[in-house]
């Protein structure tokens, strides 16, 4: 049934404001840093009760027009200090404001609900607040690379080192076994995808089977990736249901809130970075040496007469295949430009980037262009608007890495290659064939193409109208509307000549898919504020639609003998497309009561969503939250500055997928071209509907000994239940299998963020933060039996679903001290880290600035097949070991190739330095500040137990469950770079 | 608290934006496949029809395929063999050695046959209640339901044998399964289906509804087909021992000792987008046929082997299997599928003649099976004309042979018919502990939603 709505809009405008008067008097005056005196930029300085806003120049100077007469409070406010409320004397002309640092940012607002926010100092959770000092120290690939380390309990790892991204984020562990594992991302109030489409590399690969395989170990990205990072200005983490439960129904696994920059009132600012830097392997898995001709057939692991071949009678030769593979080093550049500035009443803020970063394997490198514009107009006291518009584009060349049928994936042949033959390519351009497998990787690397190319638009606009602005109470009405639009294009080109290629028949392959992706989402809000004696109360409500579409088209062409790109060139042609849409509503409302003189936080709301993605899409999916947090200590006592302590409660929805909810019949087949519809393997839930996480959340905050030590520290409980499950049916129904909602997981866990300041002088300070963050899954119902998910079997080590155990279980064949096979599922393992810590430093003496941050991660394991494949080839770096490993595991014993996950590696290092301004000057005539820097990323291992690459690796992609398998993954960089920034 | 009076100015605002929300509807249909809901509950000729042609799409499934019908049926008959030990130990280890496990190659051939078993049975109820097709179309669509229906569940008793099968289908698919049938209760059952088939077709008209493609070409009328449904009313009649009804089947099917060897029905490939590819074709690196094949022969006047060895197997690159223990090799490449668009039969001329000297020599008919026998050794095999033995058992072992060589990699056929004799341990063994299983076990799954689990077909099957 189809209803037609008119949308009937009253646009309410009117209520602007008369002329500005030019009376009154000036002021002017200068924002310093209380404890070092130097000057602040950009601080905002407003007249309360009143328009007038300014902000800070470079020597931290402002000027105020129009000040009334008589007595009036400024509020100056700035990024990372407190903000002070100044008394200006009647008739005074000049002010100097001098501003403490806020260095654990109390005073920070973070959101509580879609339009309301609050102060660190009495919120309910622990939201974690990245802000943009600590983004773009470095460049990476993608967005959620610049959060790894930094937020607790957020386990954010890559996939591999495919340039370009592939990045999953975990909030508070597992959250479901079958949906989705994504956050939710809501960017400048836009719901931005970060869906992530595979490039049908598997057609090439077979890395899946079957005549409609998943595309899973293509080594998708994540399309958040996108983001360009230098144009964030902060991103706020809900991790868990309780903060995130008025996003509803799809905020199951927490909600990333991403503010980009905007214009400052003022001086007009320009900005430019120029960075140069290079990428290069990080480790080698090495390859396996041989003495001479008789270790080579000592080992067994070839035809006889094999040694003499390639060895002759001395000894072997060593080509080192993983570096003329992966040993690419080439300059890498990014260029970001931006100005910014504008009135009280019109703001803006414009920004291009352009990157280049070259991958470490021949023909891969990834490349991003962005310019965004954002602008915010006020018209009149009462309606503003804030636009924003961002066009990105983003070119990666991926290679082919990761698992592997049909000899194409680079890794997968370098395992199988002995490292005593010669692939390196011949003075007259061609390559030798390897005749020790079905492909020479460094032909494949040189000849074969893999890209995706991604055209991106993101706006959206927010308008606030606030008809009531009277005395106690006031209130805002605010309408967002957001789009987001890409077109992602893949084209992968497998030219006949490969060696691989004439395997099936069909020498040459190309493949071409295109894919167009459109979320947008409606917003409107209401949010009443009333400020009583000694307390606030704000009432929000709000209704939110959201939509979104994405249709992918693949089409594959083989047989392209005369070695043209163009798919209509192939004589075996395969189409396919895949449709989903999805439409949401929701409704919230909620309640915020600030009393007892700020001291008491206390918060009710609730949230219902309908989804297209429902069996029943009008019904409506409840979703409550509570939160309450009380100051112990609001003004300093003895050593204790501040102390809170908080619980929050909440529940979140993680939506059915697209088709869950239908019975289809297979309609993509045919006989000879006779369209012919079947039946498909799985039965559609008929009460499909969300999944449930209920959160509670409790912990305390405080700041001690004049403000040098901060500690947030919290336990969490999420129940997750209503998971979608699939039930096996006995075949003979002519079905395998039917969705159902049924079971419950359980997640406990602790975080811990601490700060400390050791040392502040007025030439020099040292600021340490950490995070410690530990949680545990258990499956604690399931209404089918144990199954296994993920990975390739128990031979190879598989994740396990089973009641009563860890919901990231790795089970698998092992051999008992007597040498007797254990059960087939015994339990080998644990995806999920024991704990995961980090510690930032940052070191700032007069003008040099020195940033480590060191990533540790305890426990945990990967599954690393490509060591399994070394070995199995003979060609293990330490030799007669692997061989004794693989004779192992041939036994029985998947249980040979689970290794730890442990790891602690310098994520980042950066040193800079501020140019004096004499120098600065000299260098580069006009500018007001230069700045060089230094840094490094990844860039070296303090330790790591595991064998392969890096045990940040998922073959699968991003999973809810089944991560950390490790098959011949695209090799992980280390990458440096040299940085100017200049501002004018 | 707030004023309310000054809020309730905005309420018709916010209800209005509300009230746009909630009146705009969420439904989304599915964007990429039709509901089996709308087949099953308000079908349309169209529907139908096409429906009906994906019986034959069903039916295809899993023939031509490295794990398929023909490569592990092939393996268990020793004709030829997957040697792609190194993705899959499975194809030597399971398939040659044991034991055959349910939850592994064993299960194999049960859910795709029963699956468009339930596509017939949808039909079948969408053809009664569809409007815009005549009733001797619907007597057409119901023949041609019922035929396939039975010549999957033959295939799946093939494979299961004395295990039995399910044949009470026309159940709620997530409701209680069937009862596990015996095997004569399922040949009986398949009997019953092709029977009908038989007289819906007699009432269907001179032309189907549908179109069945270019491999039942010469089979596609009602009537023509109608000898495609005698033709495999006989291949159940043999493997039941029912060999008088076999000979009445026969006499109605499609056998003609004046046609060519080749006409029957066949399952139909192409590189089309949407259509399946023969994924067992020559050039595919990891098939490999029994080299025993070739030493076996038999031999034609002159010393070259029979015929049918050199027209269907070639030597090419060696190829190498193990499963640990046993290790396999073979230069020997079937040369039945030159490329991925090579049909696969489904049942023809030549194995009807095999199945009347067959028919024959089940009631002691010896001189008229061997008629036969010599019209395949000579015409197909190139060999003079049978001159040993004449005692039954004798000329059992050489029907046996013409069987083998004559349907070679194409269905399973030596295994079938080894076993059905028992003497599938006369064949040659290859590896190192290699075993012959006489049926396969039943998938997990079909035992798992049962309670107690049947008795037979739920363990892993030893060999002998």
């Amino acid at each position: 049934m189809r209803t037609k709505c008119w949308v009937l809009v009253p646009l309410a405008v009117g209520l602007l404001a008369g002329p500005a008067f030019a009376q009154g008097r000036t002021v002017t005056g200068t924002v310093r840093d209380s404890v070092t005196g130097g000057p602040i930029e950009a601080a905002r300085v407003a007249v309360q009760g009143t328009s007038i806003l300014v902000s800070t120049g470079a020597t931290g100077q402002f000027t105020l027009t129009g000040v009334a007469s008589g007595e009036v409070t400024l509020l100056v406010r700035a990024v990372g200090y407190r903000r002070r409320e100044v008394r200006l004397g009647a008739g005074a002309s000049s002010v100097n404001v001098g501003l403490e640092k806020d260095v654990f940012k109390m005073e920070e607002i973070v959101v509580t609900g879609q339009a309301t926010g609050i102060e660190r100092r009495n919120l309910a959770n622990a939201v974690a607040t990245v802000g943009s000092e600590d983004l773009g120290t470095h460049p990476t690939a993608s967005l959620e690379q610049q959060l790894q380390g930094k937020v607790a309990g957020a386990e954010i790892t890559t996939n591999g080192g495919a340039p370009g991204g592939g990045v999953q984020v975990r909030l508070r562990g597992v959250t479901s076994v079958n949906a989705t594992a994504e956050p939710l991302y809501v960017v400048d109030g836009v719901i931005m995808s970060d869906v992530a489409i595979p490039s049908n590399a598997n057609a090439l690969t077979g890395a899946a089977g079957g005549a409609n395989p998943s595309l899973t170990q293509d080594g998708q990205v994540n399309r958040i990736a996108d983001l360009n990072p230098a144009e964030i200005e902060s991103i706020e983490i809900l991790k868990g249901a309780s903060a995130a439960a008025i996003y509803g129904g799809r905020a199951s696994n927490g909600v990333v809130i991403i503010r980009t920059k905007r214009g400052l009132p003022g001086t007009t600012r320009v900005e430019i970075q120029q960075r140069f830097g290079f990428a290069s392997l990080r480790r080698e898995i090495g390859a396996r040496r041989f003495a001479d001709a008789a270790a080579v057939d000592a080992s067994g692991a070839f035809a006889p007469g094999t040694g003499a071949k390639y060895c002759g009678s001395g000894a072997c030769p060593f080509f080192n295949h993983e570096e003329e593979l992966a040993g690419q080093k080439k300059l890498a550049e990014e260029t970001t430009a931006n100005i910014s500035g504008g009135t009280d009443r019109t703001r803006y803020y414009a920004s291009g980037t352009y990157s280049n970063e070259p991958g470490i394997i021949t023909n891969t490198g990834f490349k991003r262009q962005s310019i965004r514009l954002n602008l915010d107009q006020r018209f009149g006291d009462r309606l503003s608007m804030a636009v924003t518009t961002n066009v990105l584009h983003t070119r990666a060349d991926r290679g082919v890495t990761n698992n592997d049928n049909n000899g194409v994936s680079y890794y997968y042949m370098l395992t199988g290659t002995p490292s005593f033959v010669d692939l390196r390519q011949n003075a007259d351009g061609t390559f030798p064939k390897n005749p020790f497998q079905a492909s020479n990787p460094l032909q494949t690397a040189n000849r074969l193409q893999n890209k995706e190319d991604v055209w991106r638009f993101v706006a959206s606009n927010r308008m606030q109208w606030t008809p009531l602005n009277a005395g106690r109470s006031s209130l805002r009405l605010i309408a967002i509307g957001g789009l987001d639009y890409f077109i992602q294009k893949n084209t992968i080109f497998s030219p006949p000549d490969l060696q691989f290629e004439p395997q099936d028949g069909l020498p040459g392959t190309s493949l071409l898919s295109n894919s167009d992706n459109l979320n947008l989402n409606l917003d409107g809000q209401a949010v009443h504020t009333y400020t009583g004696a000694g307390y606030t109360a704000t009432t929000s409500a709000g209704v939110q639609y959201a939509r979104r579409s994405l249709d992918i088209n693949r089409i594959e062409s083989r047989n392209l003998i005369a070695g043209q790109e163009n798919v209509s060139a192939g004589t075996a042609v395969r189409v396919r497309e895949n449709r989903t849409l999805v439409k949401n509503l929701g409704f919230f409302a909620q309640e915020e009561i600030l009393l007892m003189h700020e001291r008491l936080a206390v918060t009710g709301g609730i949230r219902a969503d309908q989804s297209s993605l429902d069996a029943d899409a009008r019904k409506l999916f409840y979703y409550p939250k509570a939160a309450v947090s009380y100051r112990l200590v609001s003004a300093p006592r003895g050593m204790i500055d501040e102390l809170k302590i908080r619980g929050a409660f909440g529940q979140t929805g993680n939506e059915p997928l697209y088709g869950q909810r239908f019975t289809p019949l297979n309609s993509t087949l045919n006989l000879g071209g006779i369209a012919g519809t079947v039946v498909l393997g799985t039965t559609g839930g008929t009460d499909i509907h969300p999944e449930r996480n209920q959160e509670v959340e409790v912990g305390f905050d405080g700041q001690l000994l004049k403000n040098r030590v901060s500690v947030e520290a919290s336990y969490f409980q999420k129940n997750v239940s209503d998971l979608l499950l699939t039930r096996n049916l006995p075949p003979s129904s002519g079905f395998a299998q039917e969705i159902f909602n049924g079971g419950k997981l359980r997640v406990r866990g602790v975080e811990v963020a601490g700060s400390v300041v050791p040392w502040q002088t007025k030439s020099a300070t040292w600021f340490v933060r950490t995070t410690f963050s530990k949680n545990h899954s258990k499956i604690t119902e399931l209404p089918v039996p144990t199954f296994q998910t993920g990975g390739f079997g128990t031979s190879l080590g598989v994740f396990q679903i089973e009641q009563g155990k860890s919901a990231t279980q790795i089970v698998g064949t092992h051999l008992l001290a007597n040498g007797t096979p254990a059960p087939s599922d015994t339990v080998l393992g644990d995806a999920n880290p024991e704990f995961r810590m980090s510690l930032a430093n940052d070191l700032s003496y007069k003008a040099f600035n020195l940033h480590v941050l060191i990533d540790w991660q305890q426990g945990g394991n990967v599954i690393n097949l490509t060591r399994l494949l070394q070995d199995a080839f003979g060609n293990a770096p330490d030799g007669a070991a692997g061989d004794t490993r693989i004779g192992t595991w041939a036994k029985g014993a998947a249980s040979t190739y689970i290794e730890s996950a442990s790891f602690m590696k310098f994520r980042e290092i950066a040193l800079s330095w501020d140019l004096p301004k004499r120098l600065a000057n000299t260098m580069f005539s006009g500018v007001r500040s230069a700045r060089l820097s230094l840094s490094a990323r990844n860039l070296i291992w303090l330790h790591t137990p595991y064998t392969g690459f890096d045990p940040e690796v998922s073959n699968f992609g991003n999973q809810p469950i089944a991560r950390n398998i490790d098959v011949t993954p695209y090799p992980p960089s280390r990458t440096f770079y040299f940085s100017i920034n200049l501002g004018m | 608290m707030p004023p309310m009076t000054r809020i309730l100015r905005f309420a018709p605002a916010l209800l209005g934006a509300l009230a746009l929300a909630g009146c705009h509807s969420l439904d989304v249909a599915d964007l990429n496949n039709p509901g089996l809901e709308e087949l099953e509950k308000t079908p349309t000729a169209v529907g139908v029809n096409t429906a009906a042609t994906g019986l034959l799409v069903g039916l295809r499934v899993a023939v031509a395929e490295p794990n398929g019908w023909i490569t592990l049926l092939g393996a268990m008959g020793r004709e030829g063999f997957n040697l792609n030990t190194n993705s899959d130990p499975r194809y030597v280890k399971e398939m040659l050695v044991g034991p055959l496990d349910p939850g592994d190659f064993g299960s194999a051939f049960w859910a795709a046959a029963y699956a468009n078993i339930r596509n017939s049975v949808i039909l079948l109820h969408a053809v009664d209640g569809v409007a815009g097709l005549s009733p001797s179309e619907k007597e057409g669509l119901r023949g041609f339901a019922k035929t396939i229906q039975a010549l999957e569940l033959l295939n799946v008793v093939l494979t299961r044998d004395a295990n039995g099968a399910v044949i009470d289908v026309d159940r709620s698919p997530t409701g209680d399964p069937g009862a596990i049938a015996t095997k004569a209760d399922t040949y009986a059952r398949i009997n019953t289906l092709l029977d009908e088939a038989r007289t819906h077709l007699q009432a269907a008209g001179s032309a189907f509804s549908f179109p069945l493609g270019s491999g039942f070409t010469g089979f596609d009328t009602p009537a023509s087909f109608l000898k495609f449904n005698r033709a495999v009313r006989a291949r159940a009649a043999i493997y039941n021992n029912d060999f008088s009804g076999a000979l009445t089947a026969l006499s109605q099917s499609f056998l003609d000792t004046a046609a060519p060897l080749s006409t029957g029905v066949y399952h139909v490939f192409s590189t089309g987008s949407g259509d399946a590819t023969n994924n067992i074709l020559q050039g595919a690196p990891v098939i490999r046929a029994n080299p025993t094949l070739v030493t076996a022969a038999q031999l034609r006047v002159g010393g070259q082997p029979d015929l049918r060895v050199t027209t269907k197997i070639v030597t090419g690159d060696p190829g190498t299997g193990t499963s640990g223990t046993a290790t396999f090799t073979s230069d020997k490449h079937f040369t039945l599928y030159p490329t991925n668009s090579s049909p696969v039969a489904i049942i023809r001329n030549e194995e009807l003649i095999l199945l009347r000297a067959e028919a024959n020599l089940g009631l002691t008919n010896v001189t008229q099976a061997l008629v036969d026998i010599n019209f395949i050794r000579t015409n197909s095999g190139g060999l003079p004309v049978y001159a040993g033995a004449t005692t039954a058992a004798a000329v059992l072992d050489e029907l046996l042979y013409n069987k083998r060589y004559s349907l070679m990699w194409e269905g399973g056929f030596s295994w079938f018919d080894y076993r059905h004799y028992s003497k599938l341990t006369t064949l040659p063994r290859l590896v190192t502990g290699g075993s012959f299983f006489t049926k396969m076990p039943f998938p997990t799954n079909e035992c798992l939603a049962r309670s107690p689990a049947p008795t037979l077909g739920c363990s892993p099957e030893v060999g002998q």
